[in-house]
């Protein structure tokens, strides 16, 4: 029989996956009309209490185990291969803190925790609540980690999006625990099994740093057909340190570094947004998929930094197209 | 198989489950039909249960991950014969047609009311953005939820 148990309560050298012998027929034994929604390969839940403890079950078996967050994902995504989760919810520290360096936020803190955190509401005159309040809906954010969010990678996440322009750095363990630029992080994803993701870090900004997020969907719930955001200081109306990103591309969210250039040290006038809004829809990565064309994402791309920009720039009367 | 305890309504239990088995799955198995299942993926909060006080797809939650944690489901919200200030406002302002998803609705806007006491239409509208209703459309349930926000400030200040 498969068991649920905790690493403390069981030996190390445990098997990791106890055999359940019993075949996958639990549907049949059930009465009822209702059919189960859980996964039913699952055999095995083990809780470590370190992150080296959880790391050394990853990889023992990579092709049958997962990281246990929040869950969403592995309820909706997890192939029938695993037999084993790895319930982080002794390792995931949860709660936001600020010091001077800037806000750390534990990888176990929910996305509606981080929303509500006084911190993080005020980070960058508000831009990080806004994003947030654009993930999903309450019932998700609710059980949604950050470390989750940010693990996933979908190419529609605004979490990661937030995390490019507001140069996140993502404390991950795999061995050793070391620190990683979001955009670094995001561009070597190729590895066999991904870091362990421990906590997200925002650097300090200035005060004068604003930031501004659009997000084009269907509906306000379903996942964006493209999403963009930008921070920059913004100092008698030059802008410094800009930071432009656009995801949902389809692809994976990317800053786009040639704009962030173009913005340097300029008067964020109306003729320079448009010119950095055009710059951005030539550039940018866009490809065709079921939810938009790229014809479409490119216009979408162009309109967006617009708004953005003109957010920052505090245009009156342009927000809207 | 595997032990789990939970509070569920108030109640203290120790249920089998196993361990894939979502929130969903482990409270239908024990008659809390309340509960509804809908899309199984999160999209349409029919099966909206509180975990620790706040509102969750319950379909989106492996049981095992709500361990030790006290559950608020539907069944649990009325005092006996008396109903939650929310249920009646639903009653009273016709916010129920099939009334399929009135449970995720009802506890949705529990949560929003148990931190906000004065929300803002914008407020209710993001609370229950996670619950959908194919049958009315969402005005007399933000009616009653604005309803049911005056009803529990009224109680409170008597």
């Amino acid at each position: 029989m498969s068991e649920t148990r905790t690493l403390d309560e069981a030996p190390t050298d445990a098997p990791l996956v106890s055999a359940r012998g019993e075949g996958n027929n639990r549907r049949e034994e059930r009465e009822g009309d209702v059919e189960d929604v859980g996964l039913h390969h699952i055999q095995l839940i083990v809780r470590p209490s370190t992150a080296s403890e959880a790391w050394r079950l990853r990889t023992s078996d990579p092709g049958a185990t997962r990281f246990l967050g929040g869950g969403i994902d592995v309820v909706l995504y997890t192939p029938e291969t695993v037999t084993t989760l790895i319930d982080l919810s002794r390792v995931a520290r949860v709660g936001v803190s600020e010091d001077r360096r800037g806000l750390s936020i534990g990888a176990g803190t929910t996305l509606s925790e981080l929303l509500e955190a006084r911190e993080a509401g005020s980070w960058v005159g508000g831009f990080l609540a806004d994003v947030l309040r654009c993930v999903a809906s309450p019932l998700q954010r609710n059980v949604a980690t950050v470390g989750g969010a940010a693990a996933r990678a979908h190419p529609w996440s605004d979490v990661i999006l937030a995390m490019l322009v507001l140069d996140a750095e993502v404390e991950v363990y795999d061995g050793v625990a070391r620190s990683v630029p979001a955009a670094e992080f995001y561009a070597a994803r190729a590895q066999d099994v991904a870091p362990l993701i421990t906590a997200v870090r925002l650097p300090a900004r200035p005060a004068s740093a604003r930031g501004a997020f659009e997000k084009f969907g269907r509906t306000g719930f379903d996942v964006g057909l493209l999403n963009c955001a930008c921070v920059a200081n913004v100092v008698r109306g030059l802008c410094g340190g800009a930071r432009v990103a656009v995801g949902g591309t389809p692809g994976l969210a990317r800053r786009l570094s040639d704009v962030e250039g173009f913005l340097e040290a300029k008067r964020l006038s109306r003729e320079t947004i448009a010119e950095a809004a055009m710059l951005a829809a030539r550039i940018v990565d866009a490809r065709d998929d079921r939810r938009a064309s790229e014809t479409y994402r490119r216009t979408l791309t162009g309109v967006g930094i617009r708004r953005c920009l003109t957010q920052l720039a505090g245009i009156e009367g342009e927000g809207a197209l | 198989m595997m032990s789990l305890e939970l509070t569920i309504n108030g109640e203290r239990r120790a249920l089998a489950a196993h361990p894939g088995d979502t929130l969903l799955d482990v409270l239908r198995r024990e008659g809390y039909v309340g509960v509804k299942k809908g899309c199984g993926s999160g999209d349409c909060g029919a099966c909206t249960v509180l975990l620790n006080g706040r509102a969750v797809n319950a379909c989106l939650v492996l049981a095992a991950r709500a361990e030790g944690a006290s559950i608020l489901t539907i069944e649990g919200l009325a005092d006996g014969d008396r109903l939650h200030p929310i249920q009646e406002a639903f009653l009273d302002e016709g916010a129920v047609q099939c009334g399929y998803c009135t449970p995720g609705m009802v506890l949705s806007a529990y949560d929003l009311l148990s931190r906000n006491a004065t929300p803002s239409e914008g407020e209710i509208r993001e609370a229950i953005s996670g619950n959908l209703c194919r049958c009315t459309g969402y005005v007399k349930q933000i009616r009653a939820i604005q309803t049911a926000a005056e009803r529990m400030r009224s109680e409170r200040d008597e």
